[in-house]
């Protein structure tokens, strides 16, 4: 089965719940959506970036350098309180809009 | 942290920022399988940079850029641009500078907004000075609302050993220098416990004074100098930034208790007849002028009761130093003169944002179809306005720098020429830079948005198919456009009439002075009184002094006045018979119609012995009586009038003669009309003597000096009256000088203008010229449909600057301009030269097409 694009605004919410447990850096974090959706969802390599700084500039990220496991110098987000809140927020309208969606295609 | 702070700090570290990003971009791409798929680097960072919120920035400073390299790249049309600009905003920001220091800032002292000056009111008269003693009185008596009285009685004396040289004095209270709170650069100020009335004279001089007059001789204090030929010891040089109360700063100060050492004889101090000081005082702290108005009331009335010189029904009326000491009236009038002078320079403005929006936007016309594929690509209406608002920034960052050079250039300038007091400083202030920005800011909405935005309202894509042919000509016939012709040539001719009406005031001021004739005269003063001589003694030795003088074969004749031509204080009425009329009463013996060579149109000269005969001047019978056929006539007698005589009724006077208008008094004033009265024995405490030269005036004020020392104590100044008239004109003079300059630049701004909308619609026409010249169209008929287009807003502009122009006139047709209001030569004058102007501007670009081979014509695209 092909894999589906993510809906769109949604890029944010995946980004900050795949940090909220531990930093991790912008290849893995592309990598984490990935498998926790087994293989489904599909992050653009490069619309990462641009959600990335937008989530910086709005306080809901930190970014540090760190040496990864394999030697590599990376740059590690980490979600700040301000962050969580926002995750909070967009998960549930998330779940709202996903409530009202299914309740119409489960109509008769 | 903050989202603002947070962006701000990344713009300040943007260049850091996005290189760490595209190494981490460049890190991701190499760890994927296949890094061809992580998409183009430059792009996400371009959408990157969007999400920090900064592109509107790069666009702008890309505009900016672009407008800077169009300005380079047209020199010419830079700088005319900046100068236009420079002498718009600058001429508003002289005006703001000048006012700023000159007129609304309060003087620089100590608790400036407790201190008041009091006035001696009474109900039909004030008078600005009061006697000493009252000071007194009412220092010692206000029940506490007044902290401290401070005196001031200026003077000039004579300086130097054999008194050779005059100083500008004040004798002031001791306590003058502790309550305006300026301190000594050397030495000691005037102290109230060592400088009481006594033995050890002591002055200050001024620093001014110290540099110029002393050579900033640093020994100074502790040495004796001669004042008024008495050796007084100088205590210390006041600092430099010392203000006067008024806008004169004496340069030397006397403390008045020892003014009797100088004058032993004078009654100053104690008199209650003499009203001589200025008196100021500091309302004790939470008193307001109202409180201390009706406390010093009942002072005023206790001194009623012991003193009758002063009278029941006088009180002394405060004036706020935060009002710079003025009355409500007089500051009403001062603001209204800002207003008029501020409308004025608010309409250069105009006139130069219209013009050079009109330039800008011409310019723009040609880039029509640079902005039709801009649109075409996909930019948006507003994202075309900002481009081009943009462009306009540099040219109004200079102009706005310029402008602050030109303000502080030309208020330096008319500060030296009008011998402004030195602590008054004209260096931009704050104040000054905030109003040029506001001002440039305005000038960017004309020059920048209006033309941008109706530039940007055109069907700017359909440009490209005809290169914009279409758009430019509708821009062309836009109301935009013609309404800032109209504009211009508004503003111009109001300015250009303004300027009509001050050179022309000047001129008659100028004429009216052959009136009287003040080039062969010269005026001989001395106080007599301060060395105590009676009056019937103050009589003889002028008289003694005149007879001197007529005997020397320089001097044709000699006249005793009270007040001297062009100078001197003179009482002033207004009567209900003439209410809009000031009349200017002198007492003069009767030689003074020969030695001022006025004329007596009809009737006789005094003689001796009719203290109750008046000369009215030409323009007082004529209006006072509606004729000229007044001899014989009874004067009313007015209720303010001074020359009373005390201890007897006023008789009603008797016209014996008419004199030919003088304006002897007030030279550039227009309200005015002259009354003579004989000379009375209590005259001679204040008059002067003046002469008339066989040959040259020059020589006088030697030989006038010389005959005055009959008695060794009196130091006599002399003057010679051209140099008197020559001040009085400095400042109309000036003045006209200066609005001629504006109106002519003005004028030009004006004519650019009208050249440039022709040329601009020639331009766009050639081909069409070419074609009707070809075909064989008549010259006169071409150029009339070519300066056709111009014609309307220009007459509807000069129709709009002419009835401007009639308020305006009646405006300073008041006080204290004195302009002939509707001045018809004025208005005609301006107009002939607007008109001869604007044709050569309108005709001169369409003579050039007419000019050229209709051929060539033709080729032009």
């Amino acid at each position: 089965m092909p894999k589906v694009g993510l809906p769109p605004g949604t890029l944010i919410l995946l980004i900050l719940r795949v940090v909220r447990p531990a930093p991790l850096h912008g290849y893995a974090i592309a990598q984490r959506i990935r498998q926790l959706s087994s293989d489904q969802l599909s992050v653009e390599e490069g619309s990462l970036y641009p959600a990335l700084q937008k989530a910086l500039a709005n306080g809901w990220l930190k970014a540090e350098w760190t040496t990864s496991d394999t030697g590599r110098q990376v740059r590690n987000y980490r979600i700040t309180a301000k962050g969580l809140k926002q995750l909070e927020t967009e998960q549930d309208d998330y779940q709202r809009m996903a409530d009202a969606i299914t309740a119409i295609l489960e109509s008769t | 942290m903050n989202n603002w702070f947070r962006r701000v700090w990344h713009l300040l570290n943007r260049s850091r920022k996005e290189r760490e990003l595209v190494r981490e971009m460049n890190e991701h791409r190499e760890s994927m399988h296949d890094p061809s798929k992580f998409g183009d680097t430059h792009r996400l960072l371009e959408y990157s940079r969007d999400a920090w919120g900064w592109n509107w920035l790069d666009d702008a400073m890309q505009d900016l850029a672009v407008g800077s390299r169009t300005l380079l790249k047209s020199p010419s049309f830079a700088v005319t641009a900046t100068l236009i600009l420079t002498f718009g905003i600058g001429l508003n920001l002289t005006l703001f500078q000048m006012i700023q220091v000159g007129m609304l800032r309060p003087p620089s002292i100590k608790n400036a907004d407790s201190w008041v000056r009091f006035l001696r009111s009474a109900p039909n008269s004030t008078t600005s000075t009061v006697p000493y003693p009252l000071t007194q009185f009412v220092n010692d008596n206000n029940n506490g609302v007044l902290a401290a009285v401070i005196v001031e009685y200026q003077s000039d004396l004579a300086w130097g050993r054999d008194a050779e040289e005059q100083v500008n004095a004040s004798f002031v209270s001791s306590n003058w220098f502790d309550e305006t709170g300026y301190g000594a650069e050397r030495g000691r100020m005037l102290s109230e416990t060592l400088d009481t009335r006594g033995d050890a004279p002591v002055v200050v001089v001024s620093y001014t004074f110290w540099r110029n007059r002393l050579g900033s001789d640093p020994n100074i204090v502790g040495h004796v100098v001669y004042i008024d030929r008495k050796p007084v010891t100088v205590a210390g040089v006041a600092a430099a930034a010392l203000p006067g109360l008024d806008f004169n700063v004496p340069e030397v100060f006397l403390p008045i208790v020892q003014r009797e050492y100088f004058y032993p004889q004078s009654a100053l101090l104690r008199s209650w007849d003499i009203e001589a000081v200025d008196m100021y005082a500091r309302m004790a702290p939470g008193t307001s002028a109202a409180v201390a108005r009706e406390a010093v009331r009942t002072t005023m009335q206790a001194a009623a009761a012991q003193h009758p010189e002063i009278t029941r029904d006088e009180w002394l009326e405060p004036l706020l130093a935060t009002n710079n000491f003025m009355r409500d009236g007089e500051r009403q009038g001062v603001l209204a003169v800002i207003s008029l002078l501020g409308a004025l320079t608010t309409l250069v403005l105009v006139v130069a944002a219209a013009n050079l929006g009109n330039l800008v936007m011409s310019r723009a016309t040609g880039r029509v179809r640079e902005l039709g594929v801009r649109m075409a690509l996909g930019a948006r209406r507003t994202r075309i306005v900002r481009q081009l608002v943009i462009e306009s920034v540099p040219l109004v960052t200079m102009g706005t720098g310029g402008s602050l050079l030109f303000a502080w250039a030309a208020s330096t300038t008319i500060a030296a020429l009008g011998g402004f007091p030195p602590y008054m400083n004209f260096d931009i202030q704050w104040g000054t830079i905030v109003v040029a920005v506001g001002l440039a800011l305005i000038s960017l909405v004309v020059v920048g948005l209006l033309p941008a935005w109706k530039i940007a309202q055109q069907h700017l894509i359909d440009g490209l198919k005809d290169g914009g042919q279409n758009v430019s000509r509708t821009l062309d016939r836009t109301l935009l456009r013609r309404i800032m012709v109209v504009s211009q040539v508004a503003g111009s001719c109001l300015l250009l009439i303004v300027a009509g009406m001050m050179i022309r005031s000047v001129q008659r001021a100028i004429n009216s002075s052959a009136g009287f004739d003040y080039q062969r005269a010269a005026v001989l003063s001395m106080p007599l009184g301060r060395y105590g001589l009676p009056v019937d003694a103050q009589r003889s030795y002028w008289y003694q002094v005149k007879e001197r003088l007529l005997a020397n074969p320089e001097i044709e004749t000699a006249a005793i006045v009270t007040a001297a031509p062009l100078g001197g204080r003179i009482n002033e009425t207004n009567y209900n018979a003439t209410p809009g009329l000031r009349t200017m009463t002198q007492s003069v013996d009767p030689e003074y119609f020969a030695t001022m060579q006025i004329r007596l149109l009809s009737g006789r000269n005094f003689t001796a012995n009719e203290p109750d005969a008046v000369i009215v001047s030409r323009r007082l019978a004529l209006e006072m009586y509606g004729g000229l056929d007044v001899l014989g006539r009874e004067f009313p007698v007015s209720s303010g009038d001074r020359n009373a005589t005390p201890g007897r009724e006023q008789q009603v006077s008797t016209i014996v003669g008419i004199a030919a208008d003088a304006h002897s008094i007030k030279v550039d004033a227009n309200d005015v009309a002259e009354l003579y009265r004989p000379l009375k024995p209590g005259d001679f405490s204040t008059v002067e003597l003046i002469v008339r030269a066989r040959t040259d005036a020059d020589r006088l004020p030697r030989i006038l000096r010389e005959a005055a020392m009959l008695d060794p104590r009196v130091i006599p100044t002399a003057r010679v009256m051209h140099d008197d008239f020559d001040r009085r004109m400095q400042g109309p003079r000036m003045a006209s000088a200066i609005t001629g300059g504006i109106g002519m630049l003005t004028l030009a701004l004006a004519c650019l203008g009208i050249y440039g909308v022709v040329s601009y619609g020639v331009a766009l026409r050639t081909k069409e010229i070419g074609i009707r010249v070809a075909l064989g169209a008549r010259q006169p008929a071409l150029l009339q449909s070519i300066v056709l287009q111009v014609l309307t807003p220009v007459g509807i502009g000069a129709a709009i600057g002419l009835v401007l122009a009639i308020p305006t006139g009646l405006v300073l047709g008041s006080e204290p301009f004195y302009l002939e209001s509707t001045d018809p030569v004025a208005f005609a004058a301006a107009l002939a030269v607007f008109a001869s102007a604007g044709a050569v501007a309108a005709l001169w670009p369409a003579f050039q097409v007419l000019k050229r081979n209709p051929v060539d014509s033709l080729r032009h695209s």
